[in-house]
């Protein structure tokens, strides 16, 4: 967090009291709600009970090996979204532009499910396992996409490709998926779905320790970008004129955003349009400029994903509902919205 | 000062190979029929598309070496009519690319008439507006660097900056562009379709046909009635200017 806000200070010549006070408020937001998070839960454990030390042995056990990592995997994974779908919707100059749209969280999700089906084994190495394969995943997608983006040079034709690679991709992930689910046994057929529909259940602190060091990692690819985002805003030509090296550009943000969301993806299964949501409704406040808009995004994809994950894993408490499922009944009519209203240019 | 030797690209769009040098202080407009290759010359001379033949230089130093970054501020591109992506405040739009001191996008501002767009959004602008804000900003990158030598103020290349302007606008553009070029020992290059506005406001003209550049010098040897007519295919009458002596080219009925 410090590290942003750093990140966004050493660069600006904004209006820099309001780019603060923005970043300062969200944080202050998220952290109350990660206090809220921390209280609430199957079992109620109190902060200050466990910071005095009076709370029973098991309540701390369960806070420090379920609760902490996952509220900490809810950030991470909210920010990346979140965070990725601002940057990719400043590469393709398109505000309904998403990491979805290229194909990596299908392709990294067909990874992990053809893991779960054809190669898990009940052993301590099956989180690993399937963590390598969404990461896999994402890889692959990205290598596929610009072998075919690179062979049609420069300009807005390539866009058009990386978009139309994307669509295919999602098309034959999903067709894999079906395989999948058919020669899948019925167990695995459940830990698909349930994977599917995404969770946060899977949070433990050997996947979750390693994901929030990458996913700090493709963060900070993305807050390096801000600048070269906005100046991409001019058009190619122009750009390039202006000092911007947009392949360099193209590299960075599509390698960030492919390793982050395809670790999200293996670790949570697919949430979805929290890239698409967050980005958007932020820009309406605090306008196109990535140098806000990037690190605005990611606290506030990781706020509403704290927000909906504590509300998935208590309204129905003691089960839990996919928080997958809340992000998609929030984000799919608002998207539904979007396309119906936007008739003049972006 | 941009020179160029032998320079030409050999795919398609191909620019045959031309000599010549692009001076501080001076504006050079490049003119032409449809397709002729202005917009291709113009990316040649931004570097954005490489030459294939020969070689350009920029202060001496071959075009392709100046590191990206550098180069943004030597030079300056302001392509043919393109939205930016998103909506920009025009004051905002104005410092992309650079750094400027408020002053100087004021400044700006005031030179081309936007001062009282300046809090607007670009999308919400007309055409012509968005076209001088396209302008401004171009200038202000060049203008925003560093320190300036005195001798040269770098290269600004703009692709048929009047296409959406009225003709009081367009005349209030070229004497700008004519006060920058002095002001700032800018050089500037401008593909312009309109040859009078060539004739009255260039120092030197490149007439080009077919990727190739068939004539250059002054106005009024290169805007000769007799060749522009066969190039373009159009019918044309010869009048004198009046008062300031330069050639103008009107369109018989």
């Amino acid at each position: 967090m410090i590290a942003i806000l750093n990140a966004y200070r050493f660069r600006a010549r904004l209006p820099i009291n309001r780019a603060v006070r923005v970043l300062v408020g969200l944080t202050a937001a998220l952290l109350l709600a990660l206090g809220w998070s921390a209280a609430s839960g199957a079992l109620g454990i109190s902060p200050w009970g466990l910071l005095s030390g009076q709370a029973d042995p098991l309540s701390v056990q369960v806070w420090w090996q379920l609760r902490l990592p996952r509220l900490l995997l809810g950030v991470a994974v909210g920010a990346m979204l979140a965070g990725s779908g601002a940057a990719m919707q400043g590469l393709f100059r398109n505000p309904l532009a998403d990491p979805t749209l290229l194909g990596l969280a299908s392709g990294a999700g067909l990874f992990v499910a053809v893991w779960i089906v054809l190669f898990q084994d009940s052993g301590a190495g099956s989180l690993y396992g399937q963590f390598a394969a969404g990461f896999l995943g994402a890889l692959c997608v990205c290598l596929i996409v610009f072998g075919i983006a690179k062979r049609q040079g420069g300009g807005s034709a390539a866009v058009m490709t990386l978009l139309l690679a994307g669509l295919a991709i999602n098309t034959l992930a999903g067709a894999g998926g079906g395989v999948l689910a058919f020669i899948a046994s019925d167990e695995q057929l459940r830990q698909l779905s349930l994977w599917g529909m995404g969770t946060l259940t899977n949070a433990l602190w050997r996947t979750t320790a390693l994901a929030l060091v990458l996913i700090a990692i493709a963060l900070w690819l993305l807050m390096r970008s801000a600048r070269e985002l906005d100046l991409l805003q001019l058009g190619e030509s122009t750009a390039h004129a202006a000092g911007l090296d947009a392949a360099r550009l193209k590299r960075r943000v599509v390698v960030a955003t492919s390793l982050g969301v395809g670790l999200c993806v293996a670790l949570t299964g697919v949430i979805g349009f929290l890239g698409l949501l967050v980005p958007h409704c932020l820009r309406l406040w605090l306008g196109p400029g990535h140098r806000l808009l990037l690190p605005a995004s990611m606290l506030g994809g990781a706020l509403l994903l704290v927000v909906a994950d504590t509300l998935a894993r208590t309204v129905a408490a003691p089960a839990e509902i996919p928080v997958g499922l809340l992000t998609s009944l929030l984000g799919g009519p608002y998207f539904l919205y979007l396309l119906m209203r936007r008739n003049r240019a972006c | 000062m941009l020179t160029l030797h032998q320079a030409g690209l050999t795919t398609t769009p191909s620019i045959a190979p031309l000599d010549g040098t692009i001076r501080p202080g001076e504006l050079l407009a490049i003119v032409g029929p449809n397709g002729a290759g202005k917009s291709t010359l113009l990316s040649m001379l931004s570097g954005f598309r490489r030459a294939e033949q020969g070689e350009l230089r920029l202060d001496g130093k071959p075009l392709n070496e100046w590191p990206i970054a550098e180069l943004a501020n030597r030079r300056a591109l302001v392509a043919q009519q393109e939205l930016p992506g998103f909506d920009w405040q025009t004051d905002e739009l104005l410092s992309l690319g650079s750094n400027p001191a408020k002053s100087l996008v004021a400044a700006l501002l005031d030179d081309l008439d936007l001062t009282h767009l300046a809090k607007r959004s670009v999308l919400s602008l007309s055409g012509g507006e968005r076209q001088r804000v396209m302008i401004a900003r171009g200038a202000c990158q060049l203008l925003s660097r560093g320190s300036p030598t005195a001798k040269d103020g770098g290269l600004l290349l703009l692709d048929e900056p009047t296409s959406a302007l009225d003709i009081g606008q367009q005349q209030r553009l070229m004497r700008q562009l004519r006060a920058w070029a002095e002001q700032h020992r800018i050089a500037i290059v401008c593909v312009l379709h309109d040859l009078n506005l060539a004739s009255t406001y260039a120092d030197r003209v490149w007439l080009l046909h077919q990727g190739e550049r068939i004539d250059h010098g002054l106005p009024n040897q290169v805007l000769n009635p007799q060749i522009i007519a066969d190039i373009y295919g159009a019918e044309l009458q010869h009048i004198e200017g009046r008062r300031h002596g330069k050639p103008l080219l009107a369109l018989m009925p």
